[in-house]
């Protein structure tokens, strides 16, 4: 293998886990990693009424808090 | 190889260093000419390296003794809601987020009338000494008692008091955060067809989002968002329309305090509307939009890497600046606020954050880093104001009530001080923006948007101003009026917390007469000061935004005693220097400014002496009949300012003589040093589980 592969290779492994990483820390901004967690926590199957009843309660004690100037 | 990997590591380092010294002599002594912003770049980011990697590893490691064998709460009490072991860079995207707010943006744009010297040095030294400190001791201390919020580490490490006046401060600072940000969104739209239209089409696209969340593809957050965000890049090609258009522009055509009007209504039904509805999903979107220009920002001016027009120092450090009044110390330090400590960062830093992190050391780059971040954006803000030509930027930051009404007046005074303007260049880059006019645009944000827009278009070749002009203006307004509306909710929850002492069902978060009373009661306070920012005849910056810097610092201050009475209890008085300097500052800022706002003979900067040359003249006669009310108004604010401000600097000694009374019976040996971390215990986390 030549060197400017090896270099290819590594950048993009390097590419593919920060892009990975980007989308899980949009996922964790969009509750959708909670929701995820809860469904396992919980031991139930994703359902639009489960959807509502874990984003009420989220929502209740997230907007409970002051937003950041 | 070991011995050379470490002697090149330690050469790095004094690169770095050498680097950031450099930078910073360069734009502290650079006279009379312009600079490119890249000094600023790298002189903060050198500092914020050398910070990061010496100061605050060294508090990390000997004063907290961070230990990764121990478990955090996220482990011990882990549920998967609040609790729950996060990757530590997912936990830094969560925080940065969380802390980002229009502070850092609007601060350095208003503070940049001193020139880019003052505001740039105290950005970079006050986060790296102050600011990211506060939030890394407080993170930590949270992070050792459960998660534990300020209010109640500091009545369980100082006592009642403080725990009080936390809960009082963070009330007030809500109202007149509130009102001060509303003002900006206020003076951004005002006669502005085409954002006032885009920021109206945000409402709409909000409730489509939640219904689209609620009922047809529940879940699916990142989803909704791109088609949100699409349909807002669709509402600034709908306001350039609008604003073309003969029929549709005088319909998004309003005056200031219509428009105040509107922001006020807002507040309610958001406050009182089902949070699903309108105020998650614009929360969802806010943040992203925030995120996502934030890089876009770093990047464009990274790439462009513009000069700055705005000399590092201008005539009115002496006090006498039009855009707001008093001198470099204190109200610098008072006006760049969040940018470099911020009050509200240990509401976050003890709230959710503490609650993911899965190891200890990992505070290190979420508590301080995260503060650095932050502290970039306010450079970044601070460069896109400092972009525009001075004449120009104070053309637009400047109230007619100092430069004058007419364009002509305006550009005549402007350029007597030395910053040459003309109504055709005004004209020209109003046109040029799709706006009828940008003189007296007060607020930070405008001028903002053209700076910003000045990066983001030169990056594509000078194409689009417009259109990036209104996408910023679109990106600040869309995450004020996320705070706005938010803020108006957890005040009516404050409130009717309170109200359920006297009346039980008054304490019911659903119970729609408390739901409705309440959201009035805290809509009327905020709205009763921005509807006094809107007929201030010096634009209402001049007195909000000090205030609201005075109470931010004022949280500060009460985080920062908190943090120092813990490491009082830690260590006596060994280190309590760290958060101990700050904090002394802090007081000797806040307390100066204060006294200055209430008691200044000029008219123009103290309260007192402002209500009683207006009471003067309306004694001597000398107000037209038709403007005595108006003016008895005006008399009667600038005392409740004046009250408002003695109750922050009353609170603010309070709490400083509570944390001393503390300290020096932890240090005399009358009070007990106990300390109120939760016992050790190890972590059963492997590190695949990260």
């Amino acid at each position: 293998m030549t060197a400017a592969r090896r270099a290819y290779q590594h950048v993009w492994r390097v590419s593919r886990r920060a892009g990975a990483l980007a989308m899980a820390v949009l996922r964790e901004l969009s509750d959708e990693r909670a929701y995820a967690r809860h469904l396992a926590i919980c031991g139930r199957l994703h359902s639009a009424e489960e959807w509502r009843r874990f984003s009420d309660e989220r929502l209740r004690s997230r907007f409970a808090r002051a937003k950041c100037c | 190889m070991l011995n050379f990997k470490r002697i090149l590591l330690r050469l790095v380092w004094a690169g770095v260093a050498v680097a950031a010294a450099l930078a910073l002599a360069g734009i502290a002594l650079n006279r009379g000419e312009r600079i490119n912003s890249l000094w600023l770049v790298v002189a903060a980011a050198g500092t914020y390296l050398i910070g990061y990697r010496f100061y605050a590893k060294w508090i990390a490691a000997r004063v907290m003794a961070l230990d990764d064998r121990r478990a955090t709460p996220a482990e011990r009490l882990r549920n998967g809601h609040d609790f729950e072991p996060t990757n530590k860079w997912i936990v830094f995207g969560h925080h940065f987020a969380a802390i980002a707010g229009p502070g850092p943006l609007v601060g350095p744009t208003l503070a940049a009338q001193f020139g880019y010297l003052p505001g740039t040095l105290w950005i970079i030294a006050g986060a790296v000494l102050a600011g990211c400190v506060q939030d890394f001791v407080i993170l930590f201390a949270s992070m050792r008692r459960d998660g534990k919020s300020l209010g109640q580490m500091a009545r369980e490490e100082i006592g009642p008091i403080g725990g009080a006046t936390a809960l009082v401060t963070v009330l007030l600072i809500m109202t007149i955060l509130l009102a001060v940000i509303a003002l900006v969104v206020v003076n951004a739209l005002r006669d502005s067809p085409w954002g006032t239209f885009t920021i109206a089409a945000t409402m709409p696209i909000a409730v489509l989002m939640g219904l689209y969340l609620r009922y047809w593809r529940p879940g699916r957050v990142l989803e909704c968002s791109v088609l949100g965000f699409v349909l807002l890049l669709a509402s600034i090609f709908g306001g350039q329309a609008v604003s073309e258009s003969a029929s549709l522009a005088p319909l998004f055509t309003f005056g200031a305090m219509s428009l105040a009007l509107m922001v006020i209504a807002y507040g309610f039904l958001a406050s009182a509307l089902p949070v699903w509805l309108l105020l998650a999903p614009r929360d969802y979107l806010s943040t992203f939009v925030k995120l996502g220009v934030v890089l876009l920002l770093a990047a464009g001016i990274l790439w462009v890497r513009p000069s700055l027009e705005m000399p590092a120092l201008t005539q009115f450090i002496d006090g006498t600046g039009p855009v707001f009044k008093g001198k470099i110390f204190p109200f610098a330090f008072i006006t760049i606020a969040c940018g470099a400590i911020s009050g509200f960062h240990a509401l976050i830093s003890s709230g959710t954050t503490p609650k993911m992190i899965a190891r200890e050391w990992h505070a290190w780059p979420i508590g301080y880093g995260g503060m650095l971040l932050e502290s970039f954006v306010a450079i970044m803000a601070m460069v896109a104001a400092c972009v525009l030509a001075p004449g120009v930027y104070f053309a637009v930051n400047a109230p007619a009530g100092v430069v004058g009404a007419a364009p002509a007046a305006a550009v005549a005074t402007i350029s007597s001080w030395g910053f040459p303007v003309s109504t055709e260049e005004m004209a020209a880059l109003a046109s040029g923006v799709g706006e009828a006019t940008l003189f007296a645009r007060t607020g930070g944000a405008p001028s903002l948007a053209l700076g910003m827009a000045h990066i983001f278009s030169a990056s594509l070749g000078g194409v689009a101003l417009s259109f990036w002009y209104h996408f910023a203006i679109m990106f600040e307004a869309l995450f004020i009026l996320t705070i706005i509306d938010a803020g108006t909710r957890v005040g009516r929850f404050m409130l009717q917390d309170l109200l359920g002492h006297l009346y039980a069902p008054l304490g019911r978060t659903s119970w729609m007469p408390s739901v409705i009373v309440s959201s009035l009661v805290i809509v009327a306070a905020w709205g009763y000061f921005l509807i006094q920012g809107v007929r201030d005849p010096l634009g209402g910056i001049n007195s909000l935004w000090p205030l609201f810097g005075i109470a931010n610092q004022l949280l500060a201050a009460l985080a920062l005693c908190v943090a120092t009475t813990i490491l009082v209890r830690m260590h006596g008085a060994r280190y309590m220097w760290i958060t101990c300097a700050p904090l002394v500052w802090l007081l000797s800022v806040t307390l100066t400014a204060a006294w200055q706002k209430i008691f200044s003979p000029l008219a123009d900067l103290g309260f007192l002496a402002q209500a009683n040359q207006l009471q003067a003249a309306l004694d001597a006669g000398r107000v037209a009949a038709g403007r005595v009310g108006p003016t008895e108004t005006l008399i009667f604010n600038a005392r409740l300012d004046a009250v408002v401000c003695a109750v922050f600097a009353v609170l603010v000694v309070v709490i400083a003589a509570d944390s001393v009374r503390v300290w020096a019976g932890i240090l005399g040996g009358r009070i007990r040093p106990t300390m109120s971390e939760t016992p050790f215990v190890a972590t059963a986390l492997n590190a695949e589980e990260l």
